[in-house]
């Protein structure tokens, strides 16, 4: 393929500055260099390998410490002004492989928690960053309000519901939950970032160190993809954690979604950027009907044709939502309100794109989309993998109800 | 929970015999395959696990499946000139189905090409009487492969009603009293050294569209000259195995061609096709039965809003409609067998009529469309869930998606309904 993929996946490169393009193009490299020329070298166990090449993206190129803030030695783009220039990045890593995207858009996500600017949490920062998020490649999991369980009553989110809870104790706070799903490389996770409710049914999001007495793991999962990042069902026996691990402001949780979306939004597009790219080069040399181009076939280029929209489409809602997160300064910044239904509405479209782009893209490709020497199956699991986790329950029927809620003022929903 | 047997198909085309097969086969594989499944996908290459539950659903000490096709006197069970042929071919592929779509094919695959040999009108009496010992007498399973796809070609061979063999790159040359065959073929079910017998679709004249050039020859997997490639490593389907095939100056007894000029392209358009169509609708809404099972028991004991996901309206619609698919899917996969059915009767039609053949094209896209979907959406209704093979949905989502893909896929389907509905004279 000779066409610049920027240049035909457009996006409004005025909401990104220098920087960022100069660290997506850095990224690139990374990705063209270690991955994706090499994926034939790494036929057998290769998802394990990725994650081992990773390291160099993020330790020696340094996105482990991008959104760290600078007086903890980080590169300090913990203001959601950088949101269309992360999203940026996590498109590249997506493009090269979407389990590197995902363990570290999680953690980068966790880390927006309690450094992102305005609600950057001093206290929270000092405890947590020079174990967790400055050093060492530490993992991080997510547990997220979802699905319930029948007879056991839960306090909700949003419906959702919230299977841990917390209360205060003389040194901080107690944290109880059973057989929780996580999101995220939890078999090998070293904090959990948890959404949780108090006894009066107040949610907010406490930080859980894997190592804490009461915490337990269980065997790894076995799921379609991002097959290297380990997953487990977890519980928490009365887990005594630090006062400051607690982000008591509200609205944290809902403050989590958005850059979820954006972050897992930018790896599913990325992916997908790079399946038009195999699809685009596959299309080149194959015939249908004993010898014409398969590409310039009507129906066939309308197939190839839906691939692209779909990708250009979800490129462009990607980067509204980078817009709506970034804001233009404080007056345009939308409250945490408006931004969570925004951001569910979008990543979840942007997930739907993705995933259609590699349906149709297969429909064409046949045995080859589906045989792991192309690559392309590999996307396609992976992608849906994040679709399915960013659901979380119920499919879009959550995320309908929460639109429903903010467009129509819905108040039984 | 409702019984998935009450998803709706049409009760007057449920023989007694299809009713059999069924009780039969569904007892077996709940023993035998529902435990096991979830550990398919590691077994892919050396099928540890996989192939003994093979030998007991087709060689002689268990069900005997293998040996259907073949006439009562050489050790078969007649399903070949049974009137119920199509009826019984998707009742097994939807049992089969609904527990693994990878066993189905493999199975399936093994009567496909010995259907151009032994469904009256066309058997061939010599080739029956060659090759029945291998499958009526043998305790362990005996697979075959109907070697189609070549490189250059994708869907070329399947096209066979425009293309006419043209684009067939295999060739046979008649050499005395024996085809000599050169060529290759790309992902058969059952190669990478699974199958004993070959089915391989050649061309006698190069280039040419002349539907008497186009031979359908039998070739054992042992003939000097064969090779099969290692199994393709792929994102389902691990108990189907699949690999390049190559054939070089490969002799076979000129008999072994499965009837004659024309003949051949006539039978492979009008059993290959149509009965590919009915299978693959019967592995899909098998899947989807068993994604009912498996939705019905999450819905029903998770919760949003502290009550079963299925109590939530939103949710309903959602997962209404997947039932709703399925039930739909069932009628039009038994209305596709009956088609095959009626092919002896006065209102029926030739298997190889552009009716038949369109058709049938279109009901498997249709209902291959559906699956594709149901199962996604399925899975997002389990949401962190639905990834986890635990919950079966996923494995299923990964396996139907080859179904969509195989036999020329959902473009030549769409082409070949269009022929037909529309009267297309160059698609």
């Amino acid at each position: 393929m000779k066409k610049d993929l920027d240049e035909i996946f457009i996006y409004p490169k005025s909401l990104v500055d220098d920087d960022a393009i100069g660290f997506a193009s850095t990224v690139r490299d990374w990705a063209n260099k270690e991955i994706i020329s090499r994926r034939l070298e790494y036929q057998k166990n290769y998802d394990k390998l990725f994650v081992e090449k990773s390291k160099k993206l993020f330790v020696d190129i340094g996105l482990e410490k991008i959104l760290l803030p600078e007086g903890y030695g980080g590169i300090g783009w913990n203001s959601p002004s950088r949101a269309p220039g992360m999203l940026l990045i996590f498109s590249e890593v997506g493009r090269a492989d979407a389990t590197t995207g995902f363990i570290g858009a999680i953690k980068c996500a966790s880390l927006a928690v309690i450094s992102m600017q305005p609600n950057d949490e001093k206290r929270t920062c000092d405890a947590l960053i020079p174990h967790y998020f400055a050093k060492d490649l530490k993992n991080v999991a997510l547990i997220l309000p979802g699905a319930g369980v029948l007879g056991q009553e839960a306090p909700l989110f949003l419906g959702r519901s919230v299977g841990v809870n917390t209360h205060v104790t003389k040194r901080g706070h107690e944290v109880t939950g059973k057989d929780l799903r996580p999101m995220g490389p939890a078999a090998d996770a070293e904090l959990f970032c948890v959404a949780s409710c108090d006894k009066e049914g107040k949610s907010h999001i406490v930080f859980v160190p894997s190592d804490a007495e009461g915490v337990t793991k269980g065997m790894p999962l076995r799921q379609t993809g991002l097959n290297a990042c380990r997953n487990t069902d977890v519980s928490f026996d009365k887990v005594d954690v630090p006062r400051e691990y607690l982000i008591q402001r509200g609205g944290a949780i809902e403050g989590l979604y958005p850059w979820l979306n954006l972050l897992l939004g930018g790896v599913s597009i990325g992916a997908a950027m790079n399946f038009y790219e195999i699809l685009a080069d596959w299309s080149e040399n194959r015939t249908i009907k004993g010898g014409g181009l398969l590409k310039e076939n009507p129906l066939c280029a309308s197939v190839l044709a839906d691939v692209a929209e779909e990708i250009a489409t979800a490129r462009l809602m990607s980067f509204s939502l980078a817009h709506i997160i970034a804001g233009t300064g404080e007056r345009d910044r939308l409250p945490s309100t408006m931004t969570y239904p925004f951001s569910q509405m979008i990543g979840s479209r942007i997930q739907q794109s993705a995933l259609k782009a590699l349906n149709r893209g297969m429909e064409l490709m046949g045995s080859a989309g589906y045989a792991k020497e192309w690559h392309v199956e590999k996307h396609w699991r992976d992608i849906k993998t994040i679709q399915s986790y960013l659901c979380g329950v119920g499919a879009e029927a959550p995320i309908k109800l929460d639109l429903a809620r903010f467009f129509y003022d819905c108040r039984e929903v | 929970m409702k019984h998935f047997d009450e998803f709706s198909r049409p009760e007057e085309y449920v023989s007694p015999m299809m009713k059999h097969f069924r009780t039969v086969l569904r007892n077996l594989l709940e023993k035998e395959v529902m435990p096991y499944r979830r550990e398919f996908d590691e077994d892919w290459d050396e099928h540890r696990i996989i192939k003994p539950i093979f030998d007991k659903i087709m060689g002689r000490n268990g069900l005997g499946f293998q040996r259907a096709l073949f006439p009562e006197k050489l050790g078969g069970w007649g399903l070949g000139h049974s009137d119920y042929l199509g009826g019984i071919g998707y009742a097994m592929a939807e049992e089969m189905g609904r527990v693994d779509t990878g066993i189905a094919v493999a199975f399936l695959v093994t009567l496909w090409p010995l259907l151009t040999i032994l469904v009256e009108p066309h058997v061939n009496w010599s080739l029956a009487r060659e090759f029945a010992p291998m499958f009526c007498n043998s305790d362990k399973a005996v697979f075959c492969a109907l070697c189609m796809t070549e490189p250059q070609g994708g869907a070329d061979i399947e096209n066979l009603e425009l293309l006419r063999g043209r684009t067939i790159r295999t060739t046979a040359r008649l050499e005395g009293n024996e085809w000599v065959i050169n060529g290759h073929k790309l992902w058969p079910t059952n190669t990478g050294g699974v199958a004993s017998l070959l089915a391989v679709p050649c061309t006698t004249s190069p280039g040419s569209d002349d539907p008497n050039d186009y031979a359908l020859i039998f070739v054992p997997a042992d003939t000097e000259g064969v090779t099969q490639g290692g199994a393709y490593e792929k994102a389902g389907m691990a108990a189907d195995k699949n690999s390049d095939v190559w054939f070089e100056d490969v002799r076979v007894p000129s008999w072994y061609r499965a009837h004659g000029p024309g003949t051949d392209a006539q039978v492979f358009m009008g059993h290959i096709i149509p009965l590919g169509n009915v299978g693959s609708m019967g592995m899909l809404v098998g899947s989807m039965l068993n994604l009912y099972e498996r939705l019905y028991e999450f819905v029903s004991t998770r919760t949003y809003q502290n009550r079963p996901l299925k109590e939530n309206d939103a949710i309903a619609g959602i997962i209404g409609q997947i039932a709703g698919d399925i039930d739909i899917c069932r009628i039009i996969g038994h209305e596709g067998a009956m088609i095959i059915d009626r092919r002896n009767k006065p209102y029926g039609k030739p298997l190889n009529s552009e009716e038949v053949i369109g058709k049938t094209r279109n009901m498997k896209y249709f209902v291959a469309d559906r699956a594709v979907e149901n199962f996604g959406r399925a899975m997002d209704v389990l949401g962190v869930y639905g990834v986890d093979r635990e919950w079966d949905i996923e494995k299923h989502w990964r396996d139907i998606k080859m179904i969509q893909l195989w036999m020329g896929g959902k473009q030549l389907c769409q082409m070949e309904a269009a022929r037909y509905f529309y009267n297309c004279n160059t698609l």
